[in-house]
């Protein structure tokens, strides 16, 4: 019998001998699991969310003039100076009253007796789609309005700035739930491994007197935690899978969670969250056997 | 003392050893002994006269408080962890409580010592099956050790004591629970053994066993020694022995 094959044996003696306990910690890790993947998966949906929305997320500045393209030029650089955006373009008075003509579709006979030049020429600053841009957008708008010729700075600000503190309380949601995670699975385990020692202090004592080396004692105990951590994960992963679904097909069709397309983790992002959880556990189990065994 | 390079004669050499346990209990006291390979050695003595407690000495389960112990050429006090593992593997130990583990069988048990030193399963498997031939308890294979009486728990202490194929074989009272049959059927064993090379160091109450031995009879009282034996007697060449015919088969699957 070789090294691996003798550790693998013993592994499987502990896991049956003290199945109820390992039940209790796989159900723990799941169910930590379960918790923070739920809150990341909300997270980075939101985030989706917020990339799709972004689409329409625009500052217009009215200008009290209409600008040269000289002007346009200067307000050009101007802006770019402060942040690098997608696009810049500059609207007429003119252009906007054709818009708003078009807008007003059926209606627009109303403006039949308005002059062509009433609205103001205006500015569209596209900034570039992300997080950032949201956390920033305030800023650009007080640094537009401080641009000569400048009016007002328009965008959907009560929009942007709930839609940027939800986002904010999900982050602390998922840092609170992943320490969760960490926290017990680290803690579930060790303790379960304690116990495991405490109740096989006899046994170990023995392996001590008979011979039996460091790691044929200690190696075991690390692949017992390391398995609970990676089926706890799986476990964990699969019930945030069927729960998605479940919600996906009880609420997405009929409410104004249509609008929005929800995703799954790709397959690299579950890979990495079941190899944290198994490295958390096998690290819980290495801390547990090294404190009490004094190896 | 440093560790030899060379094969050492002796197994076991105390120089000087005492050991005092909390808060003032001395269990032996300035105790020098040398054990030559290949020899079986009588510890006896009344209870607390520090038999139990010299063999513990012998495996490291507990430090002297002074003095040297060197076992197979290694130090005791310095030796490595594994090293002492290593030299653990090589010695076979029944304790007087059995240290046995009641929830698994009989098989288990013995296969304990050898699954440590990573032996083939059906190499352990043979032997194990020779070795409860041997003490009488082939019927008891796959029953738990808590099923036994004391003195079948105690035959398969000694049973797992010698499954390794040790080279020095400890015996704490390993007849304490032994009628005179079965006790003889476990000397005869151990004195196979001894044939085969191993050094045997038995402390035991039991004066049956060792009455008109030629072996060295070491009287411990209050810890220390008071009665030597015969003085460093010359290792006993093997003789031939029918019993060998046993030792000889009980390894000869590997």
């Amino acid at each position: 019998m070789n090294f691996f094959l003798a550790v693998i044996k013993q592994t499987l003696r502990n896991l049956v001998q003290t199945w109820k306990s390992q039940l209790l910690t796989l159900m723990t890790i799941a169910l930590s699991v379960l918790i923070f993947a739920f809150f990341y998966l909300l997270y980075t949906n939101a985030l989706h969310t917020a990339r799709q929305l972004d689409d329409d997320l625009r500052l217009i500045v009215y200008l009290d003039e209409e600008p040269s393209p000289a002007m346009q030029e200067e307000y050009r650089n101007k802006i770019q100076k402060f942040d690098r955006v997608e696009r810049i373009d500059f609207i007429s008075r003119h252009d906007a009253f054709n818009r708003f003509a078009e807008q007003l579709d059926e209606d627009r006979e109303i403006l039949a007796d308005m002059p062509k030049d009433f609205l103001p020429p205006s500015i569209e600053v596209y900034p570039f789609r992300s997080l950032v841009t949201l956390t920033k957008i305030k800023r650009f708008s007080d640094y537009l309005l401080t641009l000569p010729g400048v009016l007002k700075v328009q965008y959907g600000r009560e929009w942007v700035e709930r839609f940027y503190s939800f986002i904010k309380l999900l982050r602390i949601v998922v840092i609170l739930s992943g320490t969760l995670l960490i926290l017990t699975t680290t803690f579930m385990v060790a303790n379960t491994i304690r116990l495991t020692l405490l109740g096989r202090k006899d046994e170990l004592e023995l392996l001590r007197l008979v011979g039996a080396s460091t790691n044929y004692i200690r190696v075991p105990f690390f692949l017992e935690g390391a398995l609970q951590g990676m089926t706890g994960s799986a476990c964990g992963m699969i019930a945030l899978f069927l729960l998605f679904n479940w919600i996906k097909l009880r609420f997405a069709v009929s409410s104004i969670l249509a609008m929005f397309e929800f995703t799954f983790f790709p397959l690299p992002v579950i890979a990495i969250i079941i190899l944290v959880s198994t490295l958390l556990c096998a690290i819980g189990s290495f801390s547990s056997t090294r404190k009490f065994l004094q190896l | 003392m440093s560790e030899h390079q060379e094969e050492p004669k002796l197994m076991i050499d105390l120089v000087k050893v005492s050991k005092t346990y909390l808060p003032d209990i001395q269990a032996l006291s300035d105790v020098s002994l040398s054990v030559r390979k290949g020899e079986i050695v009588f510890l006896t003595g009344k209870s607390g006269a520090g038999k139990s407690t010299l063999l513990r000495l012998l495996t490291r389960m507990e430090k002297p408080t002074k003095g040297v112990i060197e076992v197979s050429g290694h130090d005791l006090n310095l030796i490595s962890t594994v090293k002492l593992q290593i030299l653990r593997r090589s010695i076979g130990f029944a304790f007087q409580d059995f240290k046995l583990l009641p929830e698994r069988t009989v098989a288990e048990n013995i296969a304990i010592a050898m699954e440590v030193s990573y032996t083939r399963p059906s190499v352990m498997q043979t032997r194990i099956r020779k070795l409860l031939q041997r003490l009488g308890l082939v019927e008891k294979h796959n029953t738990p050790t808590s099923g036994l009486s004391r003195g079948e728990q105690q035959r398969v202490a000694i049973a797992r004591a010698l499954a390794n194929n040790p080279e020095l074989i400890l015996a704490d009272e390993p007849t304490g629970n032994l009628d005179s049959e079965t006790t003889e059927m476990v000397m005869a064993l151990f004195r196979q053994y001894n044939q085969q090379g191993a050094t045997l160091v038995i402390a035991t109450h039991d004066t049956s066993i060792y009455q008109g031995t030629s072996h060295r009879v070491i009287e411990l009282r209050e810890g220390r020694i008071v009665a030597r034996g015969d003085e460093e007697p010359e290792a006993e060449a093997p003789a031939p022995d029918p019993a060998l015919a046993f030792a000889d088969d009980l390894f000869s699957d590997e």
